[in-house]
């Protein structure tokens, strides 16, 4: 997938005005938050259940290697084969390869964000292996070549007479139709046969149990049990952090990741593999693969601040209320990853340096960390990255700010931390500052200061400072 | 793929400064549904699974559930389903109930290999049939364990879904069946399915439909 977080502005720019996103955001969010809400309200305590989850997400950042030991040797010893990849090149190439020797000619793909991020459909395509996205908003947009509009409705927002249009060229549609259920059943009729057929089938992965070595899949569609199911060879890609402790756990997760995710007591399919089939089995895997992925993340591990990134579970309540999401849609965070959890991760993988719009495009007002069900505590780490950004952090890949920045900074420190200069700058500054304002408001203001005034104003300065307010007070009452 | 791989990942996470530790787990949260008893739960789990167009039939005995499923069949007019060979259908003897209605009833047993068999679910058939391990009222959920009793495209494949579920197979919550079946098994089985209702989808325009790949109904038939 192209990267295009370095256009965050331009492109939000455009889907502000962009009249079908804008109505889509209008009207499913709050839908999505009441369904969200109801749900959670089954739970006798839903703080509570809110809490739990959190708490075993908190629990896997700490022990994130021992977890992924056990889950390995549990995996391991039922058959499953355990393949660790540093990089996305590593476990792209790890699966190639394993098609090639399979002599599969395409497979099939569950939704995963992760295959999104290390490009695997690409590497798969552009080498011989054709990959088919089968979940049906995937399977849209990989169709039209675009980025996920959001983490679990990545077509939601895209119109009936485009999906119309693109299934009557590519020969899905018999007759032309705008009806949503009649283009999903032509969808269906097109990835049957491709089901009946499927050799190898490649999906995602929710959880990963440590303690049994179980795989968990969360699904609506029946696409991932497919591939499950039908083909010989079942790979599971999954990044580091998706592991639990307890079969418990992830039962409380499931719980918790349908209520927040869709606002479903309970998804269709649940599936647990723990290991390929059983003996006598006609159908299901012979062999199981499960590709842990690191592509960056080990290196941030040490971080305290920024490993809490790896509770997020990925259910997408935190786009679905946020403020900036529901007016700008996902195309501007310009990558796999869409919304407040987007702008967390996307900065850690992809390096400071042309994401910073990312954790700047955002108020602080924290209604993202008040949903999540994992603990993720997004404003305290949006202004860690700011803070780390303007320091120029090399780990973080932050180039830091541009030296007309941090020197205009620097001498504002020096100022502020200089009362008397401060006083006296404060009172020969004012006719020049004040030269400018409108109506008692400061709105413009020359570089370097101009993109701060971008969408912000400030009353002009006032005639008496604070501190010759207060003296004068002061006076007066020892007069009185 | 080397092995240096594993050791350069699981290097980098050990060595990390984690003293900073996770705080104790707060007490497990309360579930509801534990308290409940068997009429409700099989009011519950009726319940749940309506709210996901779950269509369910309560019938006296097995002679009641052969009844249902005759007049199922006609309605639907079937002429061939696959079923499971699991404990809850074996004592139905679905086979001679088909000989009488001349239905096929196909099962894994009799293809030799998973091609012939993928065939035959996928395009021979009007519907599939299975029993549970167990059921949860909690959301109106079934628990299939697949093993050679128990294929995993029988509740997938086929359009229909006809669940059978002895009603006192009907648990609380999850956590009770998973319980059971590791009991049963002395471990995880290979393949495990939780399903509430039939296959669906809102990813057009969030209009939600039912059918998307696998079954578009789920038809429950409670016995006791
Ligand atoms: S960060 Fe967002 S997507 Fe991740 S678990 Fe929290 S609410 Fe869900």
């Amino acid at each position: 997938m192209k990267i295009r977080t370095e256009q965050f502005v331009e492109i939000a720019r455009e889907e502000m005005k962009n009249t079908r996103s804008k109505a889509f955001l209008g009207l499913l969010p709050p839908v999505i938050n009441a369904m969200r809400q109801i749900s959670l309200a089954t739970f006798p305590d839903p703080d509570a259940a809110q809490a739990y989850g959190a708490a075993i997400r908190g629990e896997v950042v700490t022990r994130l290697p021992e977890l992924l030991e056990e889950f390995e040797r549990n995996a391991t010893a039922r058959g499953t084969k355990v393949v660790w990849a540093r990089t996305a090149a590593e476990a792209n190439a790890f699966v190639l390869d394993l098609a090639k020797k399979k002599g599969v000619a395409y497979v099939t793909k569950g939704k995963s964000m992760l295959s999104e991020e290390i490009g695997l459909n690409d590497a798969l395509i552009d080498n011989g292996v054709d990959a088919i996205e089968t979940d049906l908003g995937e399977f849209i947009i990989q169709l039209l070549k675009r980025p996920p509009f959001h983490l679990i409705g990545p077509a939601v927002n895209i119109a009936v007479e485009e999906i119309r249009d693109l299934f009557m060229e590519k020969g899905i549609l018999a007759e032309p139709t705008e009806d949503p259920v009649a283009l999903g059943y032509a969808a269906r009729l097109y990835l049957r046969d491709k089901f009946h057929r499927l050799e190898m089938g490649v999906t995602g992965v929710n959880m990963a149990v440590a303690e049994t070595g179980t795989i968990v899949n969360v699904e609506n569609e029946g696409n991932i049990r497919f591939a499950k199911s039908s083909p010989r060879t079942q790979v599971s890609i999954m990044s580091l952090e998706k592991v639990v402790p307890t079969m418990a756990d992830a039962l409380h997760m499931i719980r918790l990741l349908c209520r927040n995710g869709t606002g479903q007591k309970m998804a269709s399919y649940i599936s647990f593999d723990t290991g390929p089939r059983a003996a006598g089995e006609i159908d299901g895997p012979e062999e199981v693969y499960c590709v842990i992925v690191d592509n960056g993340r080990a290196d941030l591990y040490d971080d305290p601040v920024a490993r809490d990134v790896f509770r997020c579970i990925r259910c997408g309540a935190c786009a679905n209320i946020c403020p900036v999401y529901t007016k700008i849609g996902g195309y501007p965070y310009g990558w796999a990853y869409t919304g407040p959890m987007g702008q967390l991760l996307t900065p850690l993988l992809l390096g400071f340096s042309g994401t910073s719009d990312l954790f700047r495009a955002c108020t602080l007002c924290g209604v993202c960390k008040s949903v999540c069900p994992a603990g993720v505590d997004h404003p305290r780490m949006l202004l860690y990255y700011r803070a780390r950004d303007a320091a120029g952090d090399p780990r973080l890949r932050s180039r830091g700010r541009p030296l007309k920045e941090r020197t205009l900074y620097d001498l504002f420190a020096w100022g502020a931390t200089h009362p008397r200069l401060w006083r006296q700058g404060a009172k020969r500054m004012r006719p020049r500052v004040n030269r400018g304002a409108r109506d008692g408001y400061l709105s413009r203001s020359v570089e370097p200061l101009d993109g701060w005034f971008r969408s912000r104003d400030l009353p002009e300065m006032a005639e008496k400072t604070f501190h010759e307010r207060w003296k004068e007070r002061e006076g007066h009452k020892a007069k009185a | 793929m080397p092995y240096a791989a594993r050791e350069d990942i699981l290097g980098k996470l050990k060595k990390a400064d984690r003293r900073e530790e996770a705080p104790a787990r707060p007490p497990l949260p309360p579930l509801t549904e534990v308290g409940w008893g068997t009429e409700q739960l099989i009011e519950k789990f009726t319940e749940n699974l309506a709210l996901q167009t779950g269509v369910v039939h309560r019938v006296a005995d097995r002679a009641g559930a052969l009844e249902k499923l005759t007049e199922i069949a006609q309605a639907e007019g079937w002429k061939a389903v696959m079923i499971a060979t699991d404990e809850v259908l074996a004592p139905l003897d679905l086979a001679a109930w088909g000989r009488t209605n001349g239905i096929d009833v196909l099962k894994a047993a009799d293809f030799t290999a998973r091609d012939a068999f993928k065939d035959a679910v996928f395009d021979q058939v009007d519907a599939g049939i299975t029993g549970v391990d167990w059921a949860v009222a909690e959301t109106g959920t079934v628990a299939l364990v697949h093993d050679e009793r128990q294929p995993r495209l029988v509740s997938l494949a086929p359009i229909l879904n006809v669940v059978v579920v002895p009603v006192d197979r009907i648990l609380p919550v999850y956590e009770q069946a998973l319980e059971r079946i590791l009991a049963a098994r002395g471990g995880m089985p290979a393949h495990l399915n939780l399903i509430t209702g039939p296959s669906m989808t809102a990813d057009i325009q969030a209009t939600p439909f039912k059918g998307m790949h696998g079954p578009r109904r789920v038809i429950a038939l409670l016995i006791g």
